[in-house]
């Protein structure tokens, strides 16, 4: 679903930023009462994991999971219902509700996808029914089956469940169609489709439940993969071998080896840059002949080619990510920038960018293109991205009684001087001065994310300010120099955690995630900033490994 | 926890509680008989039922006075009254209509009530009650953080109604939705129950797959299907309900949230949509690459309109919601042109206009005349499907509302609201009824009641005084 623009004024709540220091002890401004600042001492002895609320699966992990479960590639859950965005991301707990619509469509999906795995009956259910009895044969795939899918192993009320319709439908039917029954009840549970959580109380330690092996196994999985636990992590769960960060993290290191962690790498950034917007950022095609609606799957597929090479095969930092003078380049890219001898392919190569134009996320035309409108650039625009999804400081949005119209395009005035209203007036200027002027340093790229000189025949004014931030104030001359200030930032850098632990935890991080935050804030230093080494910290934090005791509501 | 979801009170009938039922089948892994067993079987042949419809249009009502434009909804007294520049594609159905004037969303003025206005509009319009605390934080420098709405939406409370009145439906009621833009609290109006919002379907397709995809399916096959069906959803649901008292209370309102959907699609299945007469299965919808394009908002709002009113034909549900974008709904209607050039400004960005702006202004009355124009087509199809003497327009009654009354100045006081319809013959249309600040938690106890439910009081009690005096 695309976020419409209002929406987009209404961004991140405002952020823990901490100074991260080894000790781990640092200062916390708290996110959610009164403004000021309070100590906060983190020493390992006090576990707060703030709030597990229960995950549903979104579509992007339903339909990993049923390639995993079963084989089946075809993606059912793309046609269900659309997950719903909130904090930047559709994959969050509060949001994920479910509709009438929602359980027709897990039906309806239930029901093809066990019709489909029933094509294969003797390699699914691994036994002859006709050699060691129907029962016999259903109870072992039930057994197996069930516990890959419940991602843990059968209790007796699992059991019980799947037992239940298998015996039904044998006697109503023959033995395929009990099959087929079973897939469908588990699919259709709560017990697959939502990650329950119980944890393991502690009576010496009431309030706060260590995660039993299989939960820690799913949270892993799903962090990495967006999918269910591999055989590997399943038989680690069943030695108890997930009781500690270290074997956690050892997990970890081995699943960010596997080809499902670049979905995940893939999937979080197409959120946090906000990359559907692109599929509405049609361009004006009489000032911008070179246009094609095929452009926005160009310029999406460039950056996630881009960030997947720096995360996972560079084992990059989160200054490549943000400065690199290189991207990705296919066929399709190459035409767009006008790269002559490039790639002819579909694959993706590593091509280096004039370092005098280019340096990573904030220069890609991908960015540039979402953040202006279809017949001039947004000043506005470019500057709110970089304040609420780089700095994640939320701009308040307008006023009542003001038209937020963007001033036409007119012969002979470049947009910065047509956005120049914003600053004169002192009304407007008071919100406009923290977004307008870090967007004037990218006025050398055009709507379309090219690079340019002039703007309506004047030369382009490139020069941009920031204000109001933490660390990255001052004044600078082009998206090179912005981008440049940007990955060296420690608000950036705080905000980047932030974004990754909304992602990870399906929830913003609360004043009781101050510990967490301090914790992943001092990994991801201590790491240089390397963004495997937060994804494998976010493993290790108190909200990942523990959660609120569960008190069973009536 | 609510009451509403799990048990039906139904006057002078036997309680049946979906829980307490389930509670006692915890042992038994196939519930099947039983749940059966709590199925009504639909009655009153010959005798028309009765339907409840919201329309939603959003980003205020009206321009303040003090623009100074002629007063767009109508001007007159209570029987003769005259269409304004707003209301007046309703003319051909002026006898039809009630113009309720004067009523305060007092819900939404709580000074305790988190959200900024939009949020709280959008929650407490249906429910009456205040939003609970929450982590969205709205465009508002000094309102609390918002969640979803605090309790359920009158339009759930009648649907819940009309399934316990043996008259079950496929489904107990369906959520149309026009270029909605998300599920947050600034999009959902429709609360099966506190924090539980039903967001609407704005993919035609989608919409189209749960309302009449298998219609025509050969019989037998549908037979068989209906059977696995009940197999699978019934023990599926004994099963989660033995997560109750397991997980939190919190958790617990989501899955009980999602066991009341099985039921719901349980209970529909055996229900057999009597296809034929004016009940015909409409053509599938094209598909939408981007259904929240502005250049397919009109023919969407079409099909959503067709849909609806021949789910209301066939009897697939009797409470149906049709929701046009959503609070802080921006979508450009370049098609209109008032003083003679397109509209080229987002209705939330014009809304904001002031009033000294009078072609802005004028630019949302065209906005709200179009969605007029709209409720009025809505009208019409309605009128055109005989049912027993009348159409299936005399069965029904119609509330369009909106989350603001002045979009400007974001007031939830003299608010405005439209009732098309009779609802068989209990609202006697042809009037405007004014109000000096009343509750509207008050039209929302009246709405109810004639769709047949003995509510006395809706929403926050303090807030409601009983049913809108005059107009049943």
């Amino acid at each position: 679903m695309n976020a419409n623009t209002w929406r987009r004024w209404f961004g991140l709540p405002a952020i823990v930023v901490v100074s991260a220091g080894a000790a781990c002890v640092g200062e916390i401004g708290d996110p959610i009462g009164t403004p000021g600042v309070q100590p906060l001492v983190c020493n390992g002895t006090t576990i707060s994991p703030g709030d597990a609320p229960v995950r549903r699966m979104t579509q992007f992990e339903y339909n990993n999971t049923v390639r995993d479960l079963l084989g089946d590639t075809t993606q059912p859950a793309s046609s269900f219902p659309p997950d719903e965005v909130a904090n930047g991301f559709n994959n969050q707990a509060a949001t994920l509700v479910v509709t009438d619509l929602l359980v027709q469509s897990y039906m309806t999906a239930a029901e093809a996808l066990a019709a489909t795995a029933a094509t294969n009956l003797d390699t699914l259910v691994g036994c002859d029914p006709t050699a060691i009895g129907a029962a016999a044969c259903g109870a072992q795939f039930i057994q197996s089956f069930g516990k890959r899918a419940f991602r843990r192993p059968l209790d007796a009320d699992s059991t019980a469940l799947l037992t239940g319709v298998f015996t039904y439908a044998l006697a109503q039917w023959d033995f395929p169609t009990a099959i087929q029954l079973v897939i469908q009840t588990a699919l259709e549970s709560p017990r697959f489709l939502y990650r329950l959580e119980i944890g393991l109380p502690d009576p010496s330690a009431p309030g706060v439940s260590k995660l039993d092996p299989y939960e820690v196994a799913s949270r892993l999985s799903f962090l990495l993969w967006g999918s269910m636990p591999d055989a590997t992590l399943m038989a680690a769960a069943d030695a108890d071998a997930l009781g500690t960060p270290a074997l956690v993290s050892a997990q970890a290191q081995r699943m960010l080896k596997d080809p499902k962690a670049r979905d995940v790498i893939q999937n979080f950034h197409d959120q946090w840059l906000q990359l559907d917007q692109l599929a509405t950022a049609s361009k004006d095609t009489t000032l911008y002949p070179s246009y094609t609606p095929s452009l926005e799957a160009t310029w999406k597929a460039e950056t996630l080619a881009f960030v997947t090479d720096v995360v996972i095969d560079q084992h990059g930092d989160l200054g490549t990510l943000l400065s690199a003078p290189y991207t990705m380049m296919n066929a399709s890219v190459a035409a767009f920038y006008g790269i002559s001898g490039g790639p002819t392919g579909s694959a993706f190569v590593h091509v280096d960018l004039d370092p005098t134009q280019r340096a990573g996320l904030v220069t890609q035309p991908s960015v540039l293109a979402l953040t202006a409108h279809s017949n001039e650039t947004s000043p506005t625009l470019r500057g709110k991205f970089i304040r609420e999804q780089l700095l994640c400081e939320p701009v308040q949005p307008p006023p009542p009684g003001i038209v937020i119209a963007p001033p036409p395009v007119t012969p002979g005035a470049t947009t910065r001087q047509q956005y120049s209203e914003h600053s004169t007036d002192p009304y407007c200027a008071k919100c406009h001065n923290l977004m307008d002027p870090i967007g004037f340093g990218l006025e050398s790229y055009d709507p379309l994310g090219l690079w340019r000189s002039t703007d309506q025949g004047l030369p382009v004014d490139a020069s941009g300010d920031i204000t109001g931030s933490k660390d990255a104030n001052g004044t600078f001359v082009g998206g090179v120099a912005l981008a440049k200030r940007l990955a060296t930032s420690n608000e950036v850098r705080a905000c980047v955690v932030a974004q990754w632990f909304t992602y990870a935890q399906g929830r913003p991080a609360a004043s009781a995630d101050a510990c967490s935050t301090v914790q992943l804030q001092a990994a991801f230093a201590a790491a240089n900033y390397d963004i495997q080494a937060l994804l494998i910290a976010l493993s290790q934090t108190d909200a990942f490994l523990y959660r609120n005791t569960v008190v069973p509501g009536m | 926890m609510s009451n509403h979801r799990s048990s039906w009170n139904v006057p002078g009938r036997a309680k049946l509680d979906r829980r307490a039922l389930l509670r006692g089948l915890a042992g038994a892994a196939i519930g099947l008989p039983l749940l059966e067993a709590m199925e009504d079987h639909r009655a009153h042949a010959g005798t028309s039922p009765q339907r409840f419809v919201v329309f939603f249009t959003p980003d205020g009502s009206y321009p303040d006075a003090s623009a100074g434009l002629p007063e767009p909804w109508a001007t007159g007294t209570s029987s003769n009254f005259t269409l304004g520049t707003i209301t007046q594609p309703l003319a051909p159905h002026q006898s039809d209509i009630v113009i309720i004037k004067g009523l305060d969303n007092k819900a939404a003025m709580d000074p305790t009530g988190p959200g900024d206005d939009h949020q709280r509009g959008m929650g407490t319009m249906l429910t009456g009650v205040k939003l609970l605390p929450g982590s969205t934080q709205g465009g508002c420098t000094t309102c609390a953080a918002a969640g979803w709405a605090s309790g359920p939406s009158i339009d759930q409370v009648i649907a819940r109604t009309a399934q316990s009145v043996g008259t079950m439906t496929k489904l107990s009621s369906m959520e149309f939705g026009v270029s909605n833009g998300g599920a947050d609290d600034w999009g959902c109006m429709v609360y099966s129950s506190a924090g539980n919002p039903k967001p609407p379907t704005e993919d035609p397709t989608l919409a189209y797959k749960a309302l009449f995809a298998d219609l025509n399916a050969d019989p037998d096959g549908q037979k068989l299907l209906i059977a696995q069906r009940h197999a699978v959803l019934g023990a599926i649901m004994a099963d989660a309900q033995k997560l109750h008292g397991v997980v939190s209370a919190a958790d617990w309102m989501k899955l009980d949230q999602h066991i009341s959907s099985i039921n719901d699609i349980n209970k529909g299945l055996d229900t057999v949509v009597a296809v034929g007469g004016q009940c015909q299965q409409p053509t599938a919808p094209m598909a939408y690459a981007n259904p929240e394009d502005a250049s397919v908002f009109q023919a969407i709002g079409a099909l959503q309109m067709q849909m609806l009113v021949m789910t209301l034909t066939c009897d697939i549900t009797r409470v149906a919601s049709l929701q046009w974008t959503r609070s802080v709904g921006n979508v450009v209607m370049s098609w209109l042109s008032p003083g003679g050039s397109p509209i080229q400004t987002g209705h939330h960005t014009l809304s904001h206009a002031d009033n000294t702006d009078t072609a802005s202004q004028n630019q949302i009355i065209a906005i709200n005349n179009f969605y007029a124009t709209q409720l009025a087509t809505l009208i019409s199809q309605m009128k055109s499907i005989q049912e027993g003497s009348g159409t299936l327009f005399d069965n029904t009654v119609i509330l369009w509302c909106n989350e603001l009354a002045v979009g400007n100045v974001h007031s939830h006081n003299d608010t405005r609201y439209l009732l098309a319809g009779s609802c068989g013959g209990k609202i006697t249309g042809g009037r405007m009824l004014t109000f000096n600040g009343d509750p509207h938690n008050n039209l929302l106890v009246s709405l109810a009641n004639v769709m047949g439910s003995n509510l006395t009081t809706f929403g926050d009690p303090a807030y409601c005084t009983g049913p809108l005096s005059g107009l049943v």
